[in-house]
């Protein structure tokens, strides 16, 4: 007789935010899966009926992870209403903050979210790596752990150098930028990128990035991971290692759609060749327009332009109300609406769809639209699971790296061109900024009416990931990718963990608060109360 | 050597903008050279650099569970770090966890004393005052040794 529960709670510690997974179980299998957002965020009400500028400081304190991407969201937005190209040195330093920020949340995540599973002692102590994995991620303590912090702590520092404040830096501006880092600045600059290649090519690659990029196939990949005891210990490698043997390609698969923004403009005068044609020749090569990393939906591994009119935010199970189901984000509102109708709208998160469908979106999506050939290809063998996903992860900045230092090069070239383009004011109209977040594909959506913000809607990665169902019952992306998924033990399925975290949710609207541990409000005797 | 007081929180969260709140007062002040003022908002680990070649930190952020609401309490490094065993990555670690990294990561010299001005739950205007006001003392007051002895505190040590 099968062994049926249902509405069992995942907890998924560690995540940004309030997440709340629910599933149902038949004989240890996860038979159906229902992920809602518990708080409403509301944001974009806020900024109606402020200053066209406000969202420029207002957005990036949404999320303390990738602030600056949204910075870069908003002032695209402006950029486009005011119909100005910012200037080549402008759009270079902007490209390289954040990068910056990119491939620290990259190193943070997999370091110090995704392999902290892996110290999980009762799901893993008879795991023959497990030994290594707590020497490795055990918090606090972790050789791995400690190294990344420290490392990533050095390469935000090119953040503050270009933004020329630090935290909640606001440089990009409508027209360009607002600093003009000096040349000593841009040389710290490179020696602190430099310095993070290094440690990225030789601990957490384990070989040169070149030799990387030529890695193209699974086949290529398991021999890569044999051919030196470099690659294996590397944290690539351990990983692989690691996962193989726990089978995390085995499950996680996700909807097969994958949607991209694209991100990093270029510049018109560059040395950067856009990924998709790196990796693809017959990729055509106009320089109008270019991007470093492509925008793009895909079915599969087929890439077909992205056509941003095919957006849109459906709340049939999310508990907001709108005139129809499904709007475009330029016509679309945030108005919450607790209905009670308990079971068809579950959460404060609306549903992104494009062209009516769920799409994922992160890393492994941008290496499809890329044609990145390793991923096309584990992919067409074995279909997408947590573990490709959070390969395409912790590997993303061996794609970026190059690009940074070729933008600070030719900064320095060029320091003496401009950095801003005038701009005395934000006209009336509409704009979206559209760019790729650390984990997916972030738009911001604007309408300015007489000199006033007079719309604002925000759809971020984690909306995409982590979407509720649609008016169609279509499950969001990592709805989708927990069905199937065997648990172990109910107790602890850590098997879900390494899901949902392949999707390296972010519920953007992070409390910290310091809580004492206990029973709430009870007086601190140690302290001091005012 | 530098003070810095840190605030933290979420403007866009009222249960967890009481720092920033006190932020937005200090601001407005003028402040003794010495001290930095920092708008640390949800920054987490990403504030490990201002922990580095100061004497004094003063962090200043909303608790939970400490007191009754709208009361404000001054916590030591140690009782901040034992107040919470949630000590991993994310947001929900906080200040404990970034004092648990400073010395595994930080570069030396790290702060002398380190406190947290904690203020419980959403705040009256009153209260908010009144902790830009501790939390301006015991950086200034700290910084010339005239602390009042019911103030004088030793990192580490639980009072």
């Amino acid at each position: 007789m099968s062994q049926i529960i249902k509405g069992l709670n995942i907890p998924v510690n560690r995540v940004e935010g309030d997440l709340e997974v629910r599933v149902d179980v038949v004989d240890h299998r996860i038979d159906n899966a229902w992920s809602a957002g518990t708080m409403f965020r509301g944001f974009e009400s806020m900024m109606v009926g402020r200053g066209p500028l406000d969202g420029l400081v207002i957005t990036p304190r949404i999320c303390g992870i990738c602030s600056l991407t949204h910075l870069s969201a908003a002032v695209t937005a402006l950029d486009s209403i005011t119909g100005i190209t910012p200037p080549d040195n402008a759009i270079r330093l902007r490209n390289i903050a954040l990068i910056a920020e990119t491939i620290q949340s990259d190193m943070r995540q997999a370091i110090l979210m995704y392999m902290a599973d892996f110290t999980n002692a009762q799901a893993y102590r008879h795991h023959p790596l497990f030994k290594e994995a707590v020497d490795r991620y055990q918090m606090l303590k972790g050789t791995s752990v400690l190294e990344v912090i420290r490392k990533t702590k050095r390469l935000i520092e090119v953040i503050a150098i270009i933004g020329g404040q630090w935290p909640h830096t606001s440089f990009m501006v409508p027209g360009g930028v607002t600093s003009i880092p000096d040349t000593a600045k841009l040389m710290q600059c490179r020696l602190i990128i430099e310095q993070f290649k290094e440690w990225f090519e030789s601990r957490v690659l384990g070989c040169t990035m070149e030799r990387w990029q030529a890695v193209s196939s699974f086949k290529d990949l398991e021999n890569w991971l044999g051919e030196s005891p470099c690659h294996r210990n590397s944290e690539v490698g351990f990983f692989l290692r690691f996962a193989w043997k726990a089978g995390l390609d085995t499950f996680g698969r996700g909807t097969d759609n994958y949607i991209s923004f694209g991100n990093f403009p270029f510049p018109r005068h560059t040395g950067v060749v856009p990924l998709n044609q790196i990796n693809d020749k017959d990729e055509p090569g106009k320089r109008q327009n270019l991007v470093l990393t492509a925008p793009g939906f895909a079915t599969g591994i087929t890439p077909r332009p992205l056509d941003p009119t095919k957006i849109t935010e459906d709340v049939s199970a999310a508990w907001f109300e709108q005139e129809k189901t499904t709007l475009h984000p330029f016509d679309g509102i945030t108005r919450p609406y607790a209905s009670g109708s308990s079971g068809e709208k579950y959460s404060w998160v609306k549903a992104p769809r494009y062209n009516s469908v769920p799409a994922e979106t992160g890393p492994l999506a941008e290496m499809i639209m890329d044609k990145v050939p390793l991923f096309h290809d584990m992919i067409q063998q074995k279909g997408a699971s947590a573990l490709i996903r959070q390969l395409a992860r912790m590997v993303r900045p061996a794609s970026l790296l190059p690009a940074m230092g070729t933008w600070l090069n030719e900064l320095m070239t060029h320091r003496d061109a401009p950095f801003y383009t005038s701009v005395k004011s934000i006209p009336d109209g509409e704009g979206a900024g559209m760019v790729q977040a650390p984990r997916g594909a972030l738009g911001h959506w604007v309408k300015i009416k007489n000199r006033k913000i007079s719309h604002y809607q925000i759809i971020t990665p984690t909306a995409w990931n982590g979407s509720p169902r649609d008016k169609n019952k279509h499950p969001g992306p990592w709805e989708k990718a927990l069905k199937g998924v065997a648990l172990k033990n109910l107790e602890n399925p850590v098997e879900a963990g390494h899901v949902i975290r392949s999707f390296d949710p972010c519920m953007v609207c992070a409390v910290h608060t310091l809580k004492k541990d206990g029973t709430p409000h009870k007086k601190f005797h140690t302290g001091w109360t005012f | 050597m530098q003070d810095r007081i840190i605030c933290l929180g979420n403007r866009l969260k009222q249960e967890d903008r009481a720092g920033l709140q006190v932020y937005d007062r200090l601001f407005k002040r003028k402040l003794p050279q010495q001290i930095e003022l920092i708008e640390g908002g949800i920054s987490g680990l990403n504030l490990l650099c201002f922990l580095e070649n100061v004497a004094t930190v003063v962090f200043v952020d909303a608790i939970s569970g400490f007191t009754h609401p709208d009361g404000v309490v001054v916590l030591t490094r140690h009782q901040i770090e034992t107040a919470s065993q949630c000590l991993h990555y994310g947001h929900d670690a906080g200040v404990a966890y970034l004092l648990a990294m400073m010395p595994r990561v930080c570069t030396p010299p790290l702060p002398r004393d380190i406190f947290l001005v904690g203020l419980e739950g959403q705040c009256s205007e009153k209260t908010i005052e009144h902790a830009a006001d501790i939390a301006q003392d015991m950086v200034q007051t700290g910084k010339y040794g005239a602390l009042p002895k019911h103030l004088h505190y030793q990192t580490g040590k639980i009072y």
